[in-house]
């Protein structure tokens, strides 16, 4: 495996343009587009990784985004203070220098990749299920909720009502009579919020 | 007109640009219509109605019967919910000072209110009659008059209407820049006085620390 790195990085850079849709960074952003591409096999992934023409540029790339998953994963800070520092280095060596030290370490830094990889699919297939364990109990709950009103705008709105009612109910009475089934019709309908009422003062007192 | 602070109405609100109730409001509203409709008709009768409207608005007797004289308009002596969730949007509109834009959204809802007569045209005296539910002062009314009746029979029909509309519409809106650079003026002049302030008292500060330091000297 380590000296696969070596001849792919004296090969000619030119085969890395002629072959792009090899390149491991086209594959994931393909699979985040559509579901069906992340059941691609982990071996399919690596033999493409495998045969992605290793120009210094794209090793250096694949590398430094490896890198960056892997300090993401140990905390956002270290994370962002690690590339920042990259970015630096880049910027101040040669690529051909830093080159020299990857060829060294490329080997096992590939295959921590494989696994990092093998262990991202498995914790996005885990998260969208915990997602989902975590919705599904939950969705009878929200379906209730949806439909009720929130108690405290009841409440309002009840006693509103209440006072209305309350002030209709004298007009009622003397415009059409104590007596007649629309006064009555009234009052029932006032009793009734007013046991509602009571209720929940009763409830609210335990 | 004013709603009543911390009644039920009170808590809605308008969609700021279509100046309609949102899904959730109108779950609410139907809700508390079903409260007050104790006669289970879906309708509210002119008594209801009228002690509704008392206790949520400053309104008297004679406005708020012109407004259900307005709203019932099969004349069935009752309102359904339709007219009164009309009515809740009205309230709301001037509650918020959205009037021009209301009438500017729904100018043929509004100018078949003003209809009474259903005769196709409004005339200056529907207008005058409901200038409480829509804020139309009699100023602009007159321009109202003067520069929309096109047609010249002191009447304005629907398109006239419109075209009122819209003009008080862009009217609202160049109010409403003028409202929000004068707002930004006054800021930055805040902020230079402070800034003014702030450097006085530094070097009165100064000063002050000056003139001890030389008597301690003497």
């Amino acid at each position: 495996m380590e000296e696969k790195p070596f001849r792919a990085s004296l090969g000619s850079g030119g085969s890395d343009t002629s072959r792009p849709d090899n390149d491991i960074r086209n594959l994931w952003t393909r699979a985040t587009l559509s579901q069906s591409k992340l059941n691609v096999p982990l071996p399919n992934v690596c033999e493409d990784s495998d045969l992605e023409d290793s120009s210094p540029h794209s090793k250096t790339r694949r590398w430094r985004n490896e890198k960056a998953r892997r300090d993401s994963d140990g905390g956002w800070d270290h994370g962002e203070y690690k590339d920042g520092f990259k970015q630096e280095e880049l910027e101040d060596h040669s690529l051909l220098e830093l080159q020299l030290r990857q060829e060294s370490s490329l080997g096992s830094h590939l295959e921590e990749g494989d696994v990092d990889s093998k262990t991202e699919i498995e914790m996005s297939s885990s998260e969208s299920s915990l997602n989902i364990l975590k919705h599904t109990p939950h969705r009878a709950y929200w379906v209730e909720q949806q439909n009720r009103l929130p108690l405290p705008l009841m409440e309002l709105m009840e006693n509103e009502a209440l006072e209305i009612l309350t002030k209709a109910l004298r007009s009622y009475r003397s415009a059409v009579g104590r007596d007649h089934f629309l006064t009555k019709q009234l009052q029932r309908s006032i009793e009734g919020l007013k046991r509602r009422r009571s209720k929940r003062l009763n409830l609210l007192a335990y | 007109m004013k709603l009543k602070q911390g009644s039920f109405l009170w808590y809605l609100y308008l969609d700021k640009l279509y100046c309609l109730l949102s899904v959730r409001n109108v779950k609410v509203l139907v809700e508390y219509f079903h409260l007050l409709d104790v006669h289970h008709n879906n309708t509210l009768n002119d008594v209801l109605f009228y002690h509704f409207l008392h206790h949520v608005t400053n309104w008297k007797r004679r406005q708020i019967m012109i407004v259900f004289n307005m709203l019932d308009w099969n004349a069935m002596g009752e309102i359904g919910f339709d007219q009164f969730y009309m009515l809740v949007c009205i309230l709301l509109a001037q509650q918020n000072h959205l009037e021009e834009q209301f009438i500017f959204r729904h100018s043929r809802p509004v100018f078949e209110l003003l209809d009474l007569e259903g005769e196709l045209r409004i005339g200056a005296d529907n207008f005058h009659m409901y200038n409480f539910l829509f804020n139309i002062k009699k100023q602009e009314l007159k321009e109202l008059y003067h520069d929309f009746d096109v047609t010249g029979d002191r009447r304005l029909n629907y398109k006239e209407f419109k075209l009122f509309t819209i003009f008080t519409m862009d009217k609202y809106q160049e109010r409403q820049k003028a409202e929000k650079e004068n707002e930004k003026k006054r800021k930055k002049e805040k902020k230079a006085l402070l800034k003014k302030k702030t450097h006085q008292v530094n070097v009165s500060s100064k000063q002050s620390s000056f003139t001890n330091r030389s008597e301690s000297r003497i």
